[in-house]
């Protein structure tokens, strides 16, 4: 049985992280996966594959072709594990309410956050050549459909998590965060991600401070910045805009002693500290100084959980928006089950036409070209305004999810063909 | 007519200050379009009404520094995208308006006297400087209140509302110095226009003191943010002290001079 539309896929409520990483496509996997799957029995095919889900946009798919995503999907999980009990398959409207509250970011790990749009995006450039007409149209108007929810909607207000909480409160302090100088204090994972989420948001990283250089060297190459020891850092205090402490030292390492000499040569800018340590790397007494703001770790959750809280309130509104999009998606797709009945009776009524007029034309020989060319014109305008009415008539229907017994009702009439 | 179309534009600067004080009552934030169109139609109303009027006396003046204020808002808000300043600005303009309607608006009955070139230029450069020096004194307000909620750590309708600190000093600089050479030319036409079309100086003491007093006040405003490079927290309070001067000043003035009745 094939069906319109289907989606199969696993994604972050479904799985676990160390299965859904094995699911994840590298961009380079995608035209060989989607082939397979395609190959198996579908019209069409678009994998969108992130971090928090991999899921496979199917038009016209047969049963075959979801068994296929399920196989492709054990084979990456090896050891003859079957992927089928961690995902989900989801036919028609469902599937295409699934990539619109995927593209809402309402099914994200973090609700309303704006990165899917863009992964939406390219999932569907990057399978445009097997995508075919049905999923073009679904995911060019999921794109619309996510812009809509974001601008209808406060879902994607504030900052939802710590790494955003960070970027959003140096946002408020700096506006536009582009060619802003960030210094590093601490060589870990933590600080390496807050300053992964402050380059993603323009800042330049231009120094890495830790207690041992070698590891300060290879956090900064990565970052394209210097390396210094902590001792040397706290000049560098005087020119930076943003600084993310987060070192493993067990007591505060940023004090105002060792600090506030370079904050007095700032000349009023402000400066963002961000510490990201537990225990704490920044004494409190540092956030008195003048023009310095001094965020912990539980700040920056508060940020987050106050837009969690605002962005939860904006659910029942965004849901809405994609209830009434995918009956617009909808409305359109019933038409295209029209398409082909129309297209052959007109075709059938334009070889009576023809037929018919041959036959008058060989009664009356003595009509001249410029006769004949008249009444043939006579006959295709009598023709199309015979078939104007039944034709909008029938596009209404479809579009209101009544043109099924219409056009049951043309095929039985003019016995038209059943296959499309 | 013109008594009408300030009306309308009371209105319109009252739906635009609801729409900015939305977010403080638990509405939603209004589409930007919504907040942009508003005043902006408004503007038009109001520039209507204040074509019609002879460009002397205090309800005039009044109006137009609501338009200017209503004008430096849109423009705020299309640039730096600074909805909040709408939070002052809105019902600053709105009593404005309210408060010339109340002294009356008249239209032009004498357009010699009330539109001379030079008289009008004199009076809509001045009033200019006055509402950038009060968007100063507005973006000022603003910095302080997002400073002190970023300070204490209160993460509340100011800290998503208001704009970004750097933006509202930046929206302080660009006001103070776009203000001071409007005022200085306001002041200059001034000049210009008594000795070419008065035969001297004939105005009330009172008004030129207030005209240099707020002129020096602009000056150093702008000489200690350019010129000293003060900026921040410092800037913002020398602002609103220097606001808060000029408004003093023309109250006592006015209450107090002589022939006052003239006095702006």
């Amino acid at each position: 049985m094939s069906l319109a539309l289907t989606v199969v896929g696993v994604n972050h409520r479904t799985a676990p992280l160390e299965v859904r990483e094995r699911f994840a496509h590298g961009a380079h996997e995608v035209p060989v996966a989607l082939g397979r799957v395609v190959a198996a029995g579908a019209s069409g095919g678009v994998l969108l594959s992130t971090c928090n889900r991999t899921e496979f946009y199917l038009s016209d798919a047969s049963d075959a072709a979801a068994d296929a995503v399920w196989a492709l999907l054990g084979e990456r999980l090896g050891d003859g594990r079957a992927a089928r009990p961690y995902g989900y398959l989801r036919r028609d409207r469902e599937a295409a309410r699934q990539l619109y509250r995927v593209a809402s970011g309402l099914d994200s790990m973090i609700l309303g956050e704006s990165q899917i749009q863009g992964q939406v995006r390219d999932a569907w450039e990057l399978s445009r050549g097997v995508a075919g007409p049905v999923l073009h149209r679904l995911f060019q108007s999921a794109l619309l459909v996510g812009a809509r929810v974001r601008s209808e909607t406060a879902i994607g207000r504030g900052a939802a998590s710590a790494a955003s909480a960070a970027v959003s409160l140096a946002g408020k302090i700096f506006g536009e965060l582009r060619d802003r100088r960030a210094l590093i204090l601490g060589a870990g994972d933590m600080a390496e991600l807050a300053a992964a989420c402050l380059v993603d948001a323009g800042v330049r990283v231009t120094l890495v401070a830790n207690r041992t250089q070698e590891r300060a060297r290879a956090v900064a190459d990565r970052l394209g910045a210097a390396a210094q020891t902590l001792d040397e850092a706290w000049e560098h205090f005087a020119g930076a805009d943003i600084v993310i402490a987060s070192t493993a030292a067990p007591h505060a390492v940023v004090t105002w002693a060792r600090i506030a000499p370079a904050v007095a040569r700032r000349g009023g800018r402000p400066l963002c500290i961000l510490d990201l340590a537990v225990p704490r790397d920044v004494e409190p007494a540092v956030g008195q100084l003048e023009n310095v703001f001094l965020y912990d770790l539980d700040d920056l959750q508060a940020v987050a959980g106050q837009a969690s809280v605002e962005r939860r309130a904006e659910i029942p509104r965004a849901e809405q928006i994609v209830d009434e999009e995918v009956e617009n998606f909808w409305a359109w797709h019933d038409t295209l089950a029209v398409v082909p009945v129309l297209k052959e009776f007109r075709g059938r009524m334009e070889a009576v036409r023809a037929a018919e007029l041959q036959r008058v034309f060989k009664h009356l020989q003595h009509l001249s070209p410029e006769d004949r060319e008249r009444l043939a014109r006579f006959s295709e305008s009598l023709l199309n305004k015979f078939l104007h009415e039944p034709t909008l008539a029938l596009k209404r229907e479809a579009e209101a999810g009544d043109g099924y017994l219409l056009v049951e009702a043309l095929r039985k009439l003019f016995h038209l063909e059943r296959g499309e | 007519m013109p008594y009408h179309l300030h009306l309308i534009a009371l209105a319109l600067y009252g739906v635009a200050t609801a729409l900015a004080l939305a977010p403080f009552a638990g509405w939603r934030t209004a589409p930007r379009g919504l907040v942009l169109a508003v005043p902006s139609a408004g503007a038009a109303f109001h520039v209507a009404g204040l074509t019609q009027l002879p460009s002397v006396g205090l309800a005039f003046a009044l109006s137009l520094l609501a338009f200017f204020i209503v004008f430096l808002q849109v423009v705020s808000e299309r640039v730096l995208r600074a909805s909040a300043v709408a939070l002052f600005t809105a019902p600053l303009a709105a009593g404005l308006v309210g408060l010339a309607l109340l002294l009356g608006l008249a239209p032009v009955t004498e357009p010699a006297a009330g539109r001379n070139l030079w008289l009008v230029a004199h009076v809509a450069l001045s009033v200019l400087g006055l509402a950038l020096l009060a968007l100063a004194f507005i973006a000022s307000a603003l910095y302080l209140l997002q400073f002190r909620e970023l300070k204490s750590k209160r993460f509340g309708q100011v800290f998503q509302v208001f704009p970004p600190l750097e933006r509202l000093d930046q929206m302080n600089r660009s006001a103070l110095v776009a203000g001071f050479p409007a005022l200085t030319l306001g002041v200059l036409l001034a000049i210009g226009y008594a000795v070419r079309f008065a035969g001297g100086f004939h105005v009330d003491s009172a008004q030129v003191v207030w005209g240099l007093f707020t002129w020096a006040v602009l000056g150093a405003a702008v000489w200690l943010r350019v010129g000293r490079r003060w900026t921040g927290r410092r800037a913002a309070v020398l602002s609103i002290a220097g606001f808060t001067a000029v408004l003093l000043v023309y109250l006592a003035l006015k209450l107090t001079a002589p022939g006052s009745e003239r006095f702006l």
